[in-house]
């Protein structure tokens, strides 16, 4: 395959991707979370079987190694009040107790192995930084009635 | 007597002096591919991870920190200090620490290959001589107090270092494929600037 027919490819299997399967996703926190458990930890490549069979295998790897990557920036970008938001609702989609999920993540701490091949150390660290203090409002929360939902807006930016 | 030995210390010193210059201009160019590759490292590791608007906003903005103090209780509010301050000190030395390694380049490496005007070699200089002093002085004020105790220093030095990046991208130009990309701005074509 020429280099542009597979930069067409990916980009098809990247726009499919978002359609069908990360719609369904809104929050860039599950989308990290799903779209690194489509690595293989022992050789670092993403496997996806029905966007493998619609697309080549190296171009669903490349789709999905591009999304996660999207998510990373996302959440790293996020502020850390979105940041809770997005972990109370990813804790309460998954099965578990909201105090076991807090247990569970401050204890093993998963979203580490989360986090796409390639990142700078600063932004890995700054996420896992705001990770571990929003865990630890979600713990005192679990007290106290939550406040208003934030804007969905990302935060104002003060750099320019 | 004396005068005699003064007046040969100072042409044997002079003497010295001129050898060092000479050869140092007459140093090959061919085996210094490594420090090429380690400038270009250090300016990709800046531009696009250390550098980005985002990512210094996330650090340094205090948007992060009215939340924690309107809505936390104040354990997390010194955990949050603590965590950005931590943060903060890690983006100040590797900035700091990569700058280095891009100002090592300039001074041995890169007049053999850019075609710099003297111009821009001064204002390198100064650039370089106020990264160092700013990041210097950024760890130091971050350690006493805090992440958000200097925000006009961290504008200075993100300034600063986006205008050295611009330059050495020149320097490092021929490493780029044929035909392909330079390497990602996310700072902008001004460079980072904070507004607080």
């Amino acid at each position: 395959m020429t280099l542009p027919a597979k930069a067409k490819d990916v980009r098809a299997a990247t726009e499919d991707l978002r359609r069908r399967t990360l719609a369904h996703m809104p929050r860039a926190l599950e989308r990290l979370i799903y779209l690194s458990s489509t690595r293989d930890y022992n050789t670092g490549l993403y496997h996806h079987d029905g966007l493998a069979l619609r697309f080549s295998e190296e171009s669903s790897c490349e789709a999905l190694a591009d999304c996660h990557r999207e998510a990373f920036r996302e959440l790293v970008a996020a502020s850390l009040q979105e940041l809770v938001y997005q972990l109370k609702h990813y804790a309460e989609r998954s099965q578990a107790s909201m105090s076991d999920f807090i247990a569970a993540w401050r204890d093993l701490e998963p979203y580490r192995v989360a986090i796409p091949a390639g990142t700078d150390s600063l932004a890995s660290e700054l996420l896992f930084s705001n990770l571990k203090i929003a865990l630890a409002i979600l713990e005192t929360r679990l007290m106290t009635p939550w406040p208003a939902k934030p804007s969905a807006s990302p935060r104002p930016s003060l750099v320019r | 007597m004396i005068t005699l030995i003064i007046y040969l210390l100072i042409g044997a010193g002079l003497f010295v002096f001129l050898l060092a210059l000479a050869l140092r201009k007459g140093a090959p160019v061919e085996g210094c591919g490594q420090e090429f590759v380690e400038a270009r490292q250090a300016l990709q590791t800046l531009r696009s991870g250390l550098l980005p608007a985002d990512l210094i906003e996330g650090i340094f903005g205090r948007g992060d920190l009215e939340y924690v103090t309107a809505e936390t209780v104040p354990e997390i509010h010194r955990m949050f200090l603590t965590e950005r301050k931590r943060i903060s000190l890690i983006w100040a030395s590797r900035v700091r620490l990569e700058i280095r390694n891009l100002m090592h380049f300039h001074l041995g490496y890169s007049r053999f290959q850019g075609k710099m005007s003297l111009n821009t070699e001064v204002r390198l200089a100064i650039d370089f001589l106020v990264l160092v002093l700013a990041c210097r002085a950024l760890q130091l004020v971050l350690f006493a107090r805090g992440p958000y105790g200097a925000p006009a220093i961290v504008g200075v030095a993100a300034g600063a270092a986006a205008r050295v990046c611009s330059i050495s991208e020149k320097s490092l130009a021929f490493l780029n494929p044929l035909g392909g990309a330079t390497l990602p701005n996310d700072t902008g074509s001004g460079g980072a600037t904070i507004q607080l």
